[in-house]
C-alpha cells in the first residue's frame, strides 16, 4: 500500500492571456465547422448530384461550364461552395495535423504546406469563377 | 472531437470510448474528410483549366474512364457519410437525449449512406453496365 499524498491547498488557476469565459479561437472554429458543415451538406451534395447523377460526368464539359456560368447565381453558388469547402476542409486537416504530428518543426511545416495550398486554391478557384468569359 | 482520454490516463483501465462504434465513426469521419479535401484541391486545379477550353475538355474526359468513375463512387460514399455523420455529431453536441442514442444514430447514418450511395453508384457506373465493360 502506498501512502496517500498529503492534502494540499488547490493550486491557483493558471493565468492565461485571455478571459476564459469568453469564446476563444477554438470555440469559433467549433462554431464555424458546424455552420459551414450544415451549409455544405446542401451545397456539396447538390453539386455532386448535378455533376454526377443528373448529368453524366462526361457531359459536364467546357460547354456545360460556359452555360452554367452565364448565370451569375451559379457563379455565386460555386464560389460559396469553393470557399466554404476549402475553409471547412483546411480547418479539419489542421485539427488532424495537430493530433498526429507531434514534432513542432514537422507540425509547422505541415501547417505551412496546408495554408499555402489552401490559399493558392482559393485564389485559383476565385479567379476561375470571376474572370471566366463565356464564348 | 477528442475522446474522453483523461479518466483512462488516471486509472489506466477505464476506456469507455476505445473500440466502440463511436471511435470508428470518429476515425471514418476524419478519413472521409481528408479524402474529400484532397479531391477538392485536385478539382480546383482541373476546373482552373477552363481558361483553355480544349485542354479543359481533354483533362475532363479522363473523369469518364472506369477507374475514375470508381473513384467518384468512393467520393460519393465519403461525402454522404461525412455529411450525415456530421449531423450526428451536431445532434450529440446540442441535444443531451442524442448522446444516449448516438450508437443507434450511427447505425442510421451507415444505413442511409448505403441506401443513398448504392443507387448513386449504379448511376455513375451505368455507362459500363450498358457497355458490358463491367
Amino acid at each position: 500500500m502506498s501512502a496517500e499524498p498529503a492534502v494540499t491547498a488547490p493550486a491557483e488557476p493558471v493565468v492565461t492571456g485571455r478571459d476564459r469565459r469568453r469564446p476563444g479561437p477554438e470555440a469559433w472554429s467549433w462554431v464555424f465547422m458546424r455552420l459551414s458543415g450544415l451549409v455544405l451538406l446542401f451545397l456539396a451534395l447538390a453539386h455532386f448530384a448535378i455533376t454526377h447523377l443528373l448529368n453524366d460526368v462526361v457531359e459536364t464539359d467546357y460547354r456545360f461550364v460556359a452555360d452554367r456560368w452565364s448565370n451569375p447565381l451559379w457563379r455565386g453558388f460555386d464560389w460559396l461552395l469553393l470557399v466554404l469547402a476549402l475553409g471547412h476542409g483546411a480547418n479539419g486537416v489542421r485539427v488532424v495535423v495537430g493530433d498526429y504530428v507531434r514534432s513542432p518543426r514537422a507540425r509547422r511545416a505541415a501547417l505551412g504546406v496546408l495554408g499555402g495550398l489552401t490559399v493558392a486554391m482559393a485564389v485559383a478557384g476565385t479567379l476561375s469563377i470571376l474572370t471566366f468569359e463565356a464564348p | 472531437m477528442s475522446g474522453p482520454e483523461a479518466p483512462a490516463a488516471r486509472t489506466g483501465r477505464a476506456r469507455p470510448y476505445r473500440g466502440r462504434p463511436g471511435q470508428w465513426a470518429f476515425f471514418a469521419h476524419r478519413v472521409s474528410g481528408v479524402l474529400v479535401f484532397v479531391f477538392l484541391l485536385l478539382h480546383v486545379v482541373d476546373v482552373s483549366l477552363v481558361r483553355w477550353p480544349d485542354l479543359y475538355d481533354d483533362v475532363h474526359a479522363l473523369y469518364g474512364n472506369v477507374a475514375l468513375r470508381l473513384f467518384e463512387v468512393g467520393l460519393l460514399f465519403a461525402l454522404v457519410f461525412h455529411a450525415l455523420n456530421g449531423l450526428r455529431v451536431i445532434a450529440v453536441d446540442l441535444f443531451p437525449e442524442a448522446v444516449a442514442r448516438q450508437e443507434r444514430l450511427l447505425s442510421a447514418v451507415v444505413a442511409v449512406t448505403v441506401v443513398a450511395g448504392v443507387p448513386g453508384a449504379v448511376v455513375i457506373l451505368w455507362p459500363f453496365v450498358e457497355g458490358r465493360l463491367l
